[in-house]
């Protein structure tokens, strides 16, 4: 607990209370800007974060589910004896589990969309569709093909490589914006505490002055001025995190995104590690960016 | 014009400056000044206002970069970029500044303390130290109070009781009694003479020749006079 503390002191989380008031004074309401600026910071990216990761996960979601089902299309008037022996064919083949013909209500079920209710499908040429649930990899279709050649001529494998590939490549733009929001984020993060730690040190640089004059390293004086930002930097980055993580659970109480959200949501454990994870971001984002900011201007200020 | 003080304590050389130059915005304040202070010597440093007393004792504590000649401390010598040669050896000088330098939002006794904390110096420790300086330049009842609600005096003696906290090898003193009355320039004397005694060597510029006089009759105490830009030895010295 001692070494814990002392660490925490070292870098800043913590006050350097053994030797008396702190060095740097008070610096009035002004300073808590920088408290509220984390907190949004925070609450930004624990949204952005979390949006990230559930919209790439439905649309993985619906991206497996599709990868594992498959149809073959028979030409239209293929007879119902046609249909057994291809139904036979694939119970022998390799990566395919199981095959079941559509019936006439689940095509017309299918087609509603298209052409309406009560539609006069009997009229119409349809293909007969068989749902396939794949497994792996699927079956190898150019064998599959040439096998049904002879039996029915004129079948389509299809695999929904079609539907499937925009999917993923949805999943993976989302992430993409995700991670550019979430990096926008630490950038402006950390050019927030360098503001405001350069602030801090301009506004104190008689004090800089005289802590050098009797022999003040400006390792202290940096380390000051960082625990002073950097304390403020995480009490925002904690509430923010918070307020950010309350306000994700509070979804499926209402509102449209209610349907989604056990999709779209990782659990409370989930939602309070990735609070957690984003409060720990920033502060070391912000630890980071002050001691950098301070010790190039305390260099300035030789 | 080298101006050689007696060897008092050895032949260590605390302070040597060797010609140098210097000036602000092209108007030089000072030019080719020598001057070897040995170790636990004690030296008044006097001259009219404006000679250029504090610009000197600056250029010593490392504050300000001689424009010519070089500058070395205890028997080091200075290398104007080293910043941590600095603050080693500002540690080594307790240094009472003409405008007393007290730091704000600090109570008088955590002025006097923070040379201590800044030097890694457990508090724990020293808290007794601090509490009998404190006593002893009689700011006891202001120990708390933050230095802006002080007297120029009060300043003064908190500026020196800061000065000598961690009991330096060097005390340079700028004006030390320049606002306090009598009887406490006095006692503020007899505690420069008792660090001397010690072994501490003392360095003060004044213009208080009541001041120079009466530490003449407790010290042996030798006189620099800053004149037209160049350092001498003050004519009594002669
Ligand atoms: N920061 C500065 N910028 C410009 N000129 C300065 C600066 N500091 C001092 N001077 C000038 O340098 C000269 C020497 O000043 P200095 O303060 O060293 O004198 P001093 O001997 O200590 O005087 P006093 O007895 O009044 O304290 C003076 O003419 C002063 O105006
Ligand atoms: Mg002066």
């Amino acid at each position: 607990m001692a070494a814990l503390r002392s660490i925490a002191a070292r870098i800043g989380l913590l006050p350097d209370d053994e030797g008396g008031p702190p060095i740097v004074p008070p610096s009035g309401w002004s300073a808590w800007l920088t408290t509220l600026t984390a907190g949004a910071m925070a609450f930004l990216a624990l949204l952005t974060i979390a949006a990230g990761l559930a919209a790439g996960g439905l649309a993985e979601d619906w991206r497996a589910d599709l990868a594992e089902a498959a149809t073959l299309r028979l030409p239209a008037g293929t007879d119902a004896a046609t249909v057994a022996q291809v139904v036979d064919l694939l119970r022998a083949t390799p990566g395919i589990a199981s095959s079941r013909p559509l019936d006439a209500a689940e095509q017309a079920a299918l087609l509603e969309p298209w052409l309406g209710r009560g539609a006069a499908l009997d009229d119409l040429p349809l293909p007969v569709m068989i749902d396939l649930r794949v497994l792996g990899t699927g079956p190898d279709v150019a064998a599959l093909e040439a096998n049904l050649g002879l039996t029915a001529p004129g079948a389509v494998y299809d695999d929904h490589a079609g539907v499937r590939a925009p999917l993923g490549r949805a999943a993976e733009e989302v992430r993409r914006l995700a991670l550019a929001g979430t990096l926008l984020v630490i950038v402006a993060a950390a050019s927030m505490v360098a503001l405001a730690a350069r602030a801090s040190l301009a506004a104190n640089s008689e004090l800089v002055r005289i802590i050098r004059l009797i022999g003040g390293e400006d390792a202290f004086i940096t380390r000051a001025f960082v625990g002073r930002v950097v304390r403020r930097t995480a009490l925002g980055a904690l509430a923010g995190a918070a307020l950010g993580a309350a306000a994700l659970a509070a979804l499926p109480a209402g509102g449209a995104a209610a349907a989604l959200a056990p999709v779209l949501l990782p659990g409370a454990e989930g939602l309070a590690a990735l609070a957690a994870a984003v409060a720990l971001g920033l502060v070391a984002v912000g630890w980071a960016a002050a001691r950098i900011t301070l010790r190039v201007t305390l260099r300035e200020m030789e | 014009m080298q101006v050689l003080t007696g060897v008092l304590n050895g032949n260590l050389t605390v302070i040597s400056l060797d010609r140098i130059s210097f000036g602000y915005d092209g108007r030089a304040t000072l030019e080719g000044v020598e001057v070897t202070i040995p170790a636990g010597s004690f030296h008044f440093l006097t001259g009219p206002s404006g000679a250029g007393k504090t610009t000197l004792l600056k250029l010593i504590h490392l504050e300000h970069r001689p424009h010519k000649g070089s500058i070395a401390l205890f028997g080091e010598n200075i290398a104007p970029s080293d910043a941590a040669q600095r603050t080693r050896l500002r540690r080594r000088i307790g240094v009472v500044f003409q405008d007393f330098r007290l730091i704000d939002h600090m109570s008088v006794a955590d002025n006097i303390a923070l040379p201590l904390r800044l030097q890694g110096k457990p508090m724990a420790t020293h808290r007794e130290d601090v509490t009998e300086l404190v006593e002893w330049v009689g700011l006891t009842e202001r120990a708390d109070a933050l230095p802006r609600t002080l007297s120029a005096g009060e300043k003064q003696r908190a500026a020196i009781a800061r000065a000598v906290i961690t009991s330096p090898e060097l005390i340079i003193a700028d004006e030390p009694t320049g606002n306090i009355d009598a009887e406490m320039g006095m006692r503020i004397l007899r505690l420069l003479v008792e660090l001397n005694r010690l072994g501490k060597t003392v360095l003060v510029a004044t213009h208080d020749l009541g001041l120079i006089r009466a530490a003449k009759s407790l010290v042996q105490a030798r006189t620099l006079r800053l004149s037209e830009r160049r350092l001498l030895l003050a004519a009594s010295e002669l």
